[in-house]
């Protein structure tokens, strides 16, 4: 736990443009491990960005917030919970205002960046994926992501295997050319314009995007498993019938 | 204004001026005009009518007893918990209003606008598709159970309050079943009596953890947890779930499921569900309280309930004479948990199957005529259960899986498929131009959402 609470004090120091309001109350021991790591979290989300100078609130209660959760069963406890809403982290970036991100602000040069709108909403979503907001009718989220053209998803979309994925393809392709015009006679250029080598290549190329790595079999065969989970429940139930109905057809 | 839109609900129901009409009878002529003759074989009874135990008296109970009541059948309804407040969600759609002729007092609420809330709280309002007559309709499961009682009761069954405790199987065809359950009086305080009861067949509507079931050895099926808090939360509050249902979405809500605000008769309902992670539920019932937490603030917790609700069917539905329906079956569907309609639609149909295999009540039936029931039932709904398991499987799976859900529930179309296909339990063929876009739309949403989430992932350093 000390260990902890320096790096993050370390990281807090590297970072000291960054304004961070830490007043925590050291209740439980538990708890208070707790928000020293959410602390040292949220820091290193920082350090990544580049212009974003977010403001962290954390209230006193934020340690009772944490214990509360055990056991709330009766109307006291809900009290408490519900009391706990200030104590909530809350997301503040002044480029987020009211409730989507000022688009005005991320023009650079002239020219809109939606690189930097994509990873501000990452940003925002992984910062509720770790301390879940309440929704409120008075400050509703309007942002979709729909309205970041397609081209920009395009330029960040990044496949580790890519250089794997395309020697894979030419090989194939290569041998497949060799192997179809030592058989029937029909050379490279043929095969070209042929439309079942065509649908081979689209075939191949499918195939070798879809199988990167051995895990992708077992992969596949995973998700054919659970799509077929449920037709087999019921399947299970109107078979055993069909056998109590032959054996009941038997005895009569 | 608030006034009038929150009335007290002082009584168990509200007071309609609008007559009950408990004797219409039920068109059975398409039924009789395709009348199996698997049972023809099958022994006249004389001196008596076919005498059936229904065990369990909620929905699917209530519908079977009344069907088999109405139509010369001797009917026992079998029910421990007559007052029996049960932990549920209690939304039924429309068509449920016309098909079992339910009086429209018993409707709490009239849910017109459904919220559903992103992990990224991102909310889309659903609902404006609605036509002015339509909506969910939210009961208390304690009024609508006691409602179908009644309704068996008056078409001739009996009413039994009592513990179903075992039964003993027959040894041939001809031979009854006969149960053994501790009966309760009124007056007679807390010791029941022991009795026994002969019958010819039984449905077994008792719920998740059915006895019935364990008697025929049909077998366990996954289950969901489901718990749920009822606040009463201050009138201005309440204002705002007069006619709206909340859902939330997201891994701090429930893994595989949705945490839920419902309007109730004069609270609301908070609760989340979940099958991966039960004993988690706990945490996941205070994450759902803090997502709403601005709008029930000063509530307080008036009932806290969990229940299991049923994953798939059993493996094992019916055996011999005996058929299992509503929630003892496993009729709830994936997705929307949705399972009072399934479980009333089973308990009708199952005791259509009876009373059509024994001629009204005259001859004995064997496992032929209740299998048609399975048949039926198998062929109607499969479909239904297959599209929300694929939906749950597609968009519960992971946050960036749910926001491209709750992306795609902003699009008309959407939302006027699902109402539709949700209210009237039909599935309209749609435009294949608009499903076309639909599919491009949400395969782009789904795109988005996990390039997002790579994003995410780099930041984690």
């Amino acid at each position: 736990m000390a260990c902890i609470a320096i790096s993050a004090s370390l990281q807090r120091a590297c970072c000291s443009s960054h304004h961070v309001t830490n007043k925590q109350n050291p209740q439980t021991k538990p708890a208070r491990s707790l928000g020293t790591k959410q602390v040292s979290h949220v820091v290193t989300l920082y350090v990544d960005g580049q212009r974003s100078c977010n403001v962290l609130e954390q209230n006193d209660k934020s340690s009772s917030h944490m214990a509360a959760p055990k056991d709330a069963a009766d109307g006291d406890e809900l009290k408490r919970g519900l009391e706990t809403e200030s104590s909530l982290l809350k997301f503040i970036d002044d480029r987020w205002k009211n409730g989507t991100w000022d688009l005005n602000m991320f023009v650079k040069d002239g020219n809109m960046h939606w690189d930097g709108v994509i990873v501000a909403e990452a940003r925002r979503r992984k910062f509720l994926e770790i301390y879940p907001a309440s929704a409120t009718n008075e400050e509703p989220v309007l942002f979709r992501s729909s309205i970041i053209p397609w081209w920009a998803w395009f330029m960040r979309s990044y496949l580790p295997e890519a250089e794997l994925i395309n020697g894979r393809a030419a090989m194939v392709g290569f041998f497949m050319a060799y192997i179809v015009d030592a058989f029937t006679g029909l050379d490279v250029i043929g095969q070209t314009g042929n439309l079942i080598c065509k649908a081979g290549v689209f075939v191949t190329i499918t195939c070798v995007i879809l199988f990167r790595k051995k895990e992708d079999f077992q992969n596949l065969k995973n998700l054919t498993d659970k799509t077929t989970l449920y037709d087999k429940q019921w399947q299970s139930s109107s078979y055993q019938q069909q056998n109590a109905s032959k054996a009941s057809a038997k005895d009569t | 204004m608030s006034s009038i839109a929150l009335k007290s609900f002082t009584g168990l129901r509200q007071s309609t001026p609008e007559p009950s009409h408990f004797n219409v009878p039920l068109p059975l002529a398409r039924h009789q005009r395709f009348k199996v003759s698997a049972s023809k074989s099958s022994p006249k009874l004389t001196n008596r009518n076919l005498r059936v135990a229904v065990i369990g008296g909620g929905p699917a109970g209530g519908c079977a007893a009344e069907m088999l009541a109405k139509n010369g059948i001797e009917t026992f309804l079998i029910e421990r918990k007559i007052d029996n407040c049960k932990p549920c969600g209690g939304a039924i759609p429309l068509c449920m209003v016309g098909e079992f002729d339910l009086p429209l007092d018993i409707i709490d609420r009239k849910v017109t606008k459904m919220k559903m809330i992103s992990p990224s709280n991102v909310a889309v309002d659903i609902g404006q598709t609605l036509k002015p007559h339509e909506y969910i309709g939210m009961v208390r499961r304690e009024v609508l159970d006691a409602y179908l009682r009644e309704r068996a009761e008056k078409n001739g069954a009996m009413v039994i309050n009592g513990l179903f405790l075992k039964m003993d199987l027959p040894k041939n065809q001809e031979q009854p079943y006969v149960l053994h359950f501790t009966e309760y009086d009124g007056k007679k305080g807390g010791l029941g009596e022991k009795k026994t009861l002969e019958v010819d067949a039984v449905i077994g509507a008792d719920g998740a953890n059915s006895k019935v079931a364990k008697s025929i050895n049909a077998g366990d099926y996954d289950y969901a947890i489901a718990f749920q808090e009822r606040v009463r939360i201050p009138d201005e509050k309440m204002v705002y779930y007069e006619n709206l249902a909340e859902m939330y979405v997201g891994d701090d809500v429930s893994p595989d499921f949705y945490g839920w605000v419902f309007p109730k008769c004069d609270h609301v309902a908070v609760g989340t569900g979940t099958v991966t992670h039960k004993g988690d539920i706990k945490k996941f019932q205070l994450a759902t309280r803090n997502r709403a937490k601005d709008k029930i603030l000063g509530g307080k917790i008036i009932r806290v309930e969990a229940h299991p609700i049923p994953e798939h069917p059993r493996p094992r539905r019916l055996s011999d004479r005996v058929a299992l329906v509503g929630d003892a079956a496993g009729y709830v569907t994936k997705c929307s948990g949705e399972g009072i309609y399934f479980a009333a639609k089973s308990g009708r149909m199952c005791a259509e199957a009876i009373v059509q295999g024994s001629e009204n009540g005259t001859r004995m039936i064997d496992e032929g005529d209740m299998r048609n029931y399975l048949e039926k039932w198998d062929k109607t709904y499969w479909p239904t259960y297959k599209v929300l398991d694929v939906l749950q499987k597609v968009f519960y799976r992971s946050n960036p899986a749910r926001e491209a859900f709750v992306e795609m529930c902003a699009d008309e179309y959407v939302q006027k498929m699902t109402f539709d296909s949700y209210l009237y339990k039909k599935v309209v063929p749609g435009n294949p131009l608009q499903d076309l876009k639909l599919a491009v739309n949400t395969i782009g949403s789904l795109v988005r959402a996990n390039a997002l989430r790579n994003e995410m992932e780099k930041l984690r350093v």
